[in-house]
């Protein structure tokens, strides 16, 4: 039994290794002003431009809104009150990731949902199926199948 | 005179698909052949009629008549020929009369290719739908999307030019028809599925006529939407080739949609199951690409594509409406036909995968679709606004995205029916140890980020296990039909077009995967202000400003700055991104036009920011990306692929010279009550 299981735990081990080592560069960011202010900018939308975030956006506007970015970091404010500033600035359609509260939350919670439906209709279908008795050959069926097959071999 | 000329085709355009549609429908009601074979011919009429307008519009453009007003706005005397004849689809009329040219040619060769079953209820029900959609657009034309329409007033002497963007790159000449000739041709599927539904004949008659019409649709929206992320990375200087925008995404949800589709039609063909959901699948695409035309065409979005706007969205919308309406109607009144007795034994099996990967891409075209709606909606419905944007889509899609690479390097090596955990670890084995593998070389190597290691790893899996079933398929024809290897891998692909096919394109999503992953996970990007001479150093690339050109031509005037690159102290060329105004265009605008050097392993991409200014000093924009090109070749290996199952098959050929393949038996379609010949013992 061990030795069955082993190469697919090892195999998994790997995996789970490569992620782990690989995640963690990534997941303590140098919380470095220059990386804050770049990942608050990724999220708010250019408002010259059509759909491109502040980082992403040549624009001078964009320029202006991700230098007072920096600033504000600088200044030693935390991203939740930068973002907040800009929504009070220009409303919500700053933001090109959604808030998680009020109408936006939908956008967030539909997608999730309907997979999970999903999810579940599959799993409901495969327990009818599995309860439902397979179909069987009958002698008739048989006796059909070796007609064919053998007018297959004569027509060869 | 061209203008009296070109309306006179739409004119007769809608006439032949109105008669047609009523010709065809006389004849299906009293079952006269003959009737049903003269309502076939107006689909050659239909033809002619989209081939004047569109002819006579293209020699208004080349000969410059500004008396028409789509003249006027899309073209300008110093316009070159390519973007003249280009204009033909630069905006909102000339790109209804496109949809209808290429609906026109897609009917023809439909019609063509069914000629002696010209009276077969489900063909000919499938014509009269196919007419019935061309009769919506030509009437379009008629109504508000009028691309003749005369000037008003005097009759200029040139005339405003296309919008600049569209002028800049000579992709704007391909990818558009490529996209067009994909959306439109979802609907020929489309119109054998409600033939199919009206006659009651749901089996898999309508799937198998419509098989390679769908997977010709299918690669042209593919190469269509490559080609459009390739315009925008070469283009709009951001950097980047997909921002999410919604007339982006418009071109994706039916792709999506149909891609499910492919996908699920097989189990059909081999077990007579998902009957409701493949009409649904094939019904929903195409009301996908009406919404996507109603969504780029109406203005109703404020979005880079959106050039113009007109009350035309209210026809669109209807006739979505419609064809919804018309679809979900039909299924439910064929309710009682479309349940089918099969059932699937195991999740863990070919036909268990192909119904996760329906899940994943219905879900997938699911969140891209509400993203894009959803501010729409919420401003209609609550007057506010709010957006939706890359960091939602990118989150929601990542998870979805690898989990269906994950399917497709499992899918293709489970058997039909049900795994047994001895030939999972048979086929999968050595596969999965690839993947598993290159992640921990990635993250050994400095690689970083779970969603980048896995995309590496997964793709590593996939290609493994595709370079497995070749092996073996190629193997085992050698044996059986001694021959060498060339001979053998062609004998292999011949005998089962649709799976070696199949395999090649899902290569070309492995190689866009990785691409995907590396450049959206490694790209570095930095200004730099530079004065003449000055030189700057990034990621071991040097950069040196050598000086900027004036160029003045009628339609633009362009600032090219001149940048050395070097790496290694090798010259790599020197590159001249640019800035170009266009004094034709309404609001003059300035258009940046990166250059990139294009390498295999990383991309050089440089923007002109700012010209320069009084003290000579630009600012230069930077972008080192890694794997770009992979993006381009991957959409072309997706075409090789499809090609390649495209392809008759020579049938005497395909029985004699191939040997089983060991893998996935080429079996015919088989209907549930065959199911049991597998049961039988051998």
């Amino acid at each position: 039994m061990i030795r069955r299981v082993l190469p697919g735990v090892a195999l998994a081990a790997v995996v789970v290794a490569a992620l782990v080592v690989g995640g963690a560069g990534r997941s303590h960011p140098s919380r470095a002003p220059s990386v804050r202010a770049h990942a608050i900018a990724a999220e708010l939308r250019c408002p010259v431009c059509q759909g491109l975030s502040v980082a992403d956006s040549p624009s001078p506007t964009a320029k202006a809104i991700y230098d007072d970015v920096r600033r504000r970091v600088d200044a030693g404010e935390s991203d939740r009150a930068i973002r907040a500033f800009y929504v009070g600035r220009y409303g919500e359609w700053i933001l090109l990731r959604p808030e998680t509260s009020g109408v936006g939350a939908l956008v967030w919670i539909l997608p999730v949902t309907a997979l999970l439906l999903g999810v579940g209709g599959l799993a409901l279908a495969f327990r009818r199926w599995r309860r439902q008795p397979a179909l069987a050959a009958t002698e008739e069926d048989r006796a059909l199948v070796e007609a064919a097959l053998a007018a297959n071999e004569e027509s060869r | 005179m061209k203008g009296a000329l070109g309306f006179g085709g739409i004119t007769l355009g809608f006439m032949a698909a109105a008669l047609g549609v009523l010709t065809m429908g006389v004849g299906i009601h009293r079952r006269d052949g003959r009737i049903m074979a003269t309502g076939r011919q107006f689909v050659f009429m239909v033809l002619l009629g989209a081939v004047v307008a569109a002819g006579a519009m293209e020699w208004a453009l080349v000969t410059h008549d500004f008396s028409l007003a789509y003249v006027v706005r899309n073209h300008a005397r110093s316009t070159p020929l390519l973007y003249t004849v280009a204009a033909l689809w630069g905006a909102l009329e000339g790109s209804i009369l496109l949809w209808a040219l290429v609906l026109a040619g897609y009917l023809t060769v439909t019609v063509r290719r069914l000629r002696a079953r010209a009276s077969e209820p489900l063909v000919a029900w499938a014509t009269l739908v196919g007419l019935v959609v061309a009769a919506f657009f030509f009437a379009l034309m008629l109504g508000p999307a009028n691309p003749f329409k005369a000037t008003s007033g005097l009759i200029p002497a040139d005339g405003l030019g296309p919008n600049p963007l569209l002028q800049n790159h000579v992709l704007m000449a391909i990818h558009p028809p490529m996209l067009y000739l994909g959306y439109v041709g979802m609907t020929i599927p489309f119109s054998f599925a409600v033939a199919a539904l009206i006659t009651g004949r749901v089996g898999e008659g309508w799937l198998l006529e419509t098989r390679r019409a769908t997977l010709v649709a299918w690669a042209f929206l593919s190469v269509g939407i490559v080609l459009g992320a390739w315009w925008s990375y070469e283009v709009l200087g951001w950097g980047g080739y997909w921002a999410w925008d919604p007339v982006e995404n418009a071109s994706f949800i039916p792709w999506l949609t149909a891609t499910a589709f492919l996908h699920s039609v097989v189990v059909q063909e081999r077990r007579g199951m998902l009957r409701v959901w493949n009409l649904s699948l094939i019904i929903a695409t195409f009301c996908l690409t009406i919404l996507g035309t109603f969504l780029t065409r109406s203005g109703v979005l404020n979005s880079v594509h959106a050039f113009s706007q007109s009350d035309i969205g209210a026809w669109l919308l209807t006739f979505l409406g419609l064809a919804a309406a018309t679809g979900i109607g039909l299924i439910a009144w064929r309710g009682d036909r479309l349940r089918t007795p099969g059932r699937i034994d195991s999740p863990v099996s070919r036909e268990g995968a192909f119904l996760a990967n329906n899940l994943l891409f219905a879900g997938f075209a699911f969140v891209v679709l509400l993203g894009t709606v959803f501010p729409l909606l919420v401003e209609a419905l609550r007057n506010e606004k709010l957006s939706v944007g890359e960091p939602y889509f990118e989150r929601m899609t990542v998870p979805l995205g690898l989990a269906l690479l994950f399917l497709m390097a499992v899918a293709p090596a489970l058997p039909w029916r049900a795994a047994s955990g001895e030939v999972l670890r048979r086929r999968l084995g050595v596969p999965a140890w690839i993947g598993a593998l290159t992640m921990a070389a990635c993250a050994v190597l400095g690689a970083r980020g779970v969603a980048e290691i896995a995309a590496f790893g997964l793709g590593a899996f996939a290609v493994a296990g595709i370079v497995r079933q070749y092996a073996l398929g190629v193997a085992a024809t050698r044996r059986a039909a001694g021959v060498g290897w060339p001979g053998a891998l062609r004998r292999t692909v011949a005998g089962n077009r649709r799976l070696y096919g199949g395999l090649v394109v899902h290569t070309g999503v492995v190689v866009i995967a990785v691409a995907l992953a590396a450049s959206m996970g490694y790209t570095t990007k930095r200004e730099f202000h530079l004065t003449p001479g000055q030189r700057v150093t990034l990621q071991s690339h040097h950069f040196t400003y050598l000086g900027t050109t004036r160029h003045q031509t009628g339609q633009k005037d362009t600032v090219q700055a001149r940048v050395r690159v070097e790496r290694g102290g090798k010259e790599l060329g020197v590159y001249a991104p640019a800035l170009s105004i266009f004094p034709n265009a309404p609001g003059g605008s300035a258009i940046g036009t990166p250059s990139v050097r294009t390498g295999i392993l990383r991309d050089v991409y440089l923007t002109l920011v700012a010209s320069p200014d009084q003290d000579g000093r630009i600012t230069l924009g930077v972008q080192l990306s890694p794997l770009v090109v992979w993006l381009w070749v991957g959409g072309g290996i997706i075409v090789f692929g499809t090609g390649i199952a495209v392809w008759p098959a020579r049938r005497a050929r395909r029985r004699s010279s191939t040997g089983p393949d060991p893998l996935d038996p080429p079996a015919p379609p088989v209907p549930s009550a065959d199911e049991m010949l597998q049961e039988a013992p051998a």
